[in-house]
């Protein structure tokens, strides 16, 4: 076997590995769960600190995302006359893909590597074993609070996401470009389904990827050597493996849910 | 599901450690280890770095369990017990990190009020006065409201301190307490170690190098090396009882029994000098 194939071949063994051993962690999470329903004021602030404090940049990226969509839809769509169609389009766009694609993205780069960096230094400084040796399980009062409020915050903020993106469209269609005002509303208000397009689309998508983000992050945290190199690489893993994750992912729900 | 306990608990031995043999890395820690440590008493584990010291407590604790031999504290043996019998176990044992290990997420009082909101339904105003019982026992009464950043070194071990002692547990084990203390500071904990054995009976083990800190407070002192204990016995005379081990150890030689420099090739080999000596 040529060193290149044994190099790919450890790779994939590897890789494989990380998966089955995540896997094997989720299933520690998820027996924690009725244990960490004592730390729910840590659930509660975790929740601020994922959820509220990530806010600023979902909704400034929920804003722009709409507003660079609506400009080059309407480009296009100029060309056929159908430029009343835009905000139709923008509001599919951003329900069904780049809603729940692009806020699950932003979380990963925003709350994920800090609560990867955050469990990393944890256990670099002995924090986690202290929590140990004061009888205190780590696993139901670290890992469990972050996992569920990823899971909580990640609906809300694609929410909010989507909210921004319809009023950047609205404002470059109809305040900037032209789009009358009750054609926009109406053409998308006809199309949109609340069950595929929001339930399906926003709310189920990003709460699959709010799982697969924090348990990502969490893992990497606890697995991280407990060196300043290893949070380093910790941290960039959650963001490559959140990443392919969430667009792996986005495919395969869109295919079953279409 | 209960968790076994030994038929015949010592009641003199509050740690007894047989046979323990830790092989990490390739490189044997423990060997064979035998070790009582007992109960209301201060014993004090000395040896050269990276004996196993904190290993040991490691053990005491269930972080880690040895290859083979048993470990048993109170009379229940630490690597039988369930994950609630080992939580049980530590509820009853204080332990003071060699590098603090404070949350840094909370400020001092709230560090040391930790174990007491996890595990008790105390009234606030108890854990407040508790909290800041002890915080005055280590003098940081006044820090209290200051983060772990703020604090130096000897401080946050002093905190760490107030938070191995907060329950008042029946053993407590200090990994390294006395590094980072400046006299005054040093003195204080050594006073608040041997109050806290002589009021409440606390068994303590004290895993130090400064012979002249332990004299003060230790029972008994045991010198831990090449994975067993080497010497034993009564803190004031351990250093005078001319084995090689102590003479070395206590005497600080580079050569003896105790070995000083990691085992390594030919030192002239490795500089390449070895052809030029033919």
């Amino acid at each position: 076997m040529s060193a290149r194939a044994s190099q790919g071949r450890n790779v994939a063994t590897n890789s494989l590995a990380q998966i089955g051993h995540c896997g094997l962690f989720l299933l520690t999470l998820l027996a924690a769960i009725p244990r960490s329903f004592r730390y729910l004021r840590e659930t509660i602030r975790q929740l601020w600190f994922v959820g509220a404090m990530s806010l600023t940049i979902i909704m400034v990226c929920g804003l722009f995302v709409g507003m660079v969509l609506m400009l080059q839809l309407y480009h296009v769509l100029s060309i056929f006359g159908g430029t009343s169609a835009s905000g139709m389009v923008v509001a599919l766009s951003v329900y069904r893909e780049l809603g729940p694609v692009v806020t699950a993205l932003l979380f990963a780069g925003r709350a994920g590597t800090a609560i990867t960096a955050e469990i990393g230094l944890m256990r670099a400084t002995d924090q986690i074993s202290a929590m140990e040796m004061m009888a205190v399980d780590p696993i139901a009062y670290v890992a469990t609070p972050r996992f569920l409020a990823g899971l909580i915050a990640m609906p809300l903020l694609s929410c909010v996401f989507s909210a921004m993106a319809i009023f950047g469209g609205h404002l470059v269609g109809v305040t900037w470009l032209g789009i009358d005002n009750g054609t926009f509303w109406a053409n998308m208000t006809a199309v949109v389904d609340v069950r595929t397009d929001i339930v399906n689309g926003v709310l189920l998508k990003s709460l699959v990827f709010g799982a697969v983000v924090s348990l990502i992050a969490v893992f990497q945290g606890f697995t991280t050597p407990p060196t300043s190199e290893g949070v380093a690489y910790a941290t960039t893993r959650t963001v490559v493996a959140s990443s392919i994750a969430i667009l792996a992912l986005d495919f395969v729900l869109t295919a079953f849910l279409m | 599901m209960t968790d076994p306990v030994d038929a015949t608990p010592d009641d003199a031995t509050l740690v007894r450690i047989r046979g323990l043999t830790t092989v990490l890395g390739g490189k044997t820690i423990f060997d064979a280890l035998d070790m009582d440590i007992p109960r209301g008493k201060i014993t004090s584990i000395m040896g050269p770095s990276g004996t196993g010291k904190t290993t040991l407590l490691k053990h005491i604790t269930g972080q880690m369990h040895g290859d083979a031999g048993s470990v048993h504290v109170d009379g229940r043996e630490v690597a039988a017990l369930s994950r609630q019998g080992l939580y049980k176990l530590r509820e009853g044992i204080g332990y003071l990190f060699q590098n603090s290990a404070l949350l840094t997420d909370f400020d001092v009082f709230e560090n040391v009020a930790f174990p007491l909101r996890q595990h008790t339904t105390l009234p606030e105003v108890l854990i407040r006065n508790l909290v800041l019982m002890k915080l005055q026992a280590v003098g940081l009464r006044g820090a209290a409201r200051l983060m772990p950043n703020e604090l130096s070194g000897g401080m946050m071990r002093r905190v760490a301190l107030a938070r191995a002692i907060v329950f008042d547990p029946q053993l407590i084990l200090y990994d390294e307490p006395f590094v980072g203390l400046d006299p005054v500071a040093l003195n204080q904990v050594l006073k608040l170690i041997l109050t806290l054995n002589q009021t409440l009976g606390i068994t303590s083990v004290v895993v130090s190098h400064e012979l002249a800190a332990v004299q003060q407070i230790a029972d008994q002192v045991m010198l831990l090396s090449n994975g067993k204990v080497v010497a034993q016995g009564d803190p004031k005379t351990i250093a005078d009882d001319g084995s090689p081990w102590t003479r070395q150890f206590f005497g600080g030689e580079a050569d003896g029994p105790i070995p000083f420099r990691y085992p390594a090739g030919d030192y002239a080999t490795e500089l390449g000098f070895a052809g030029a000596a033919k």
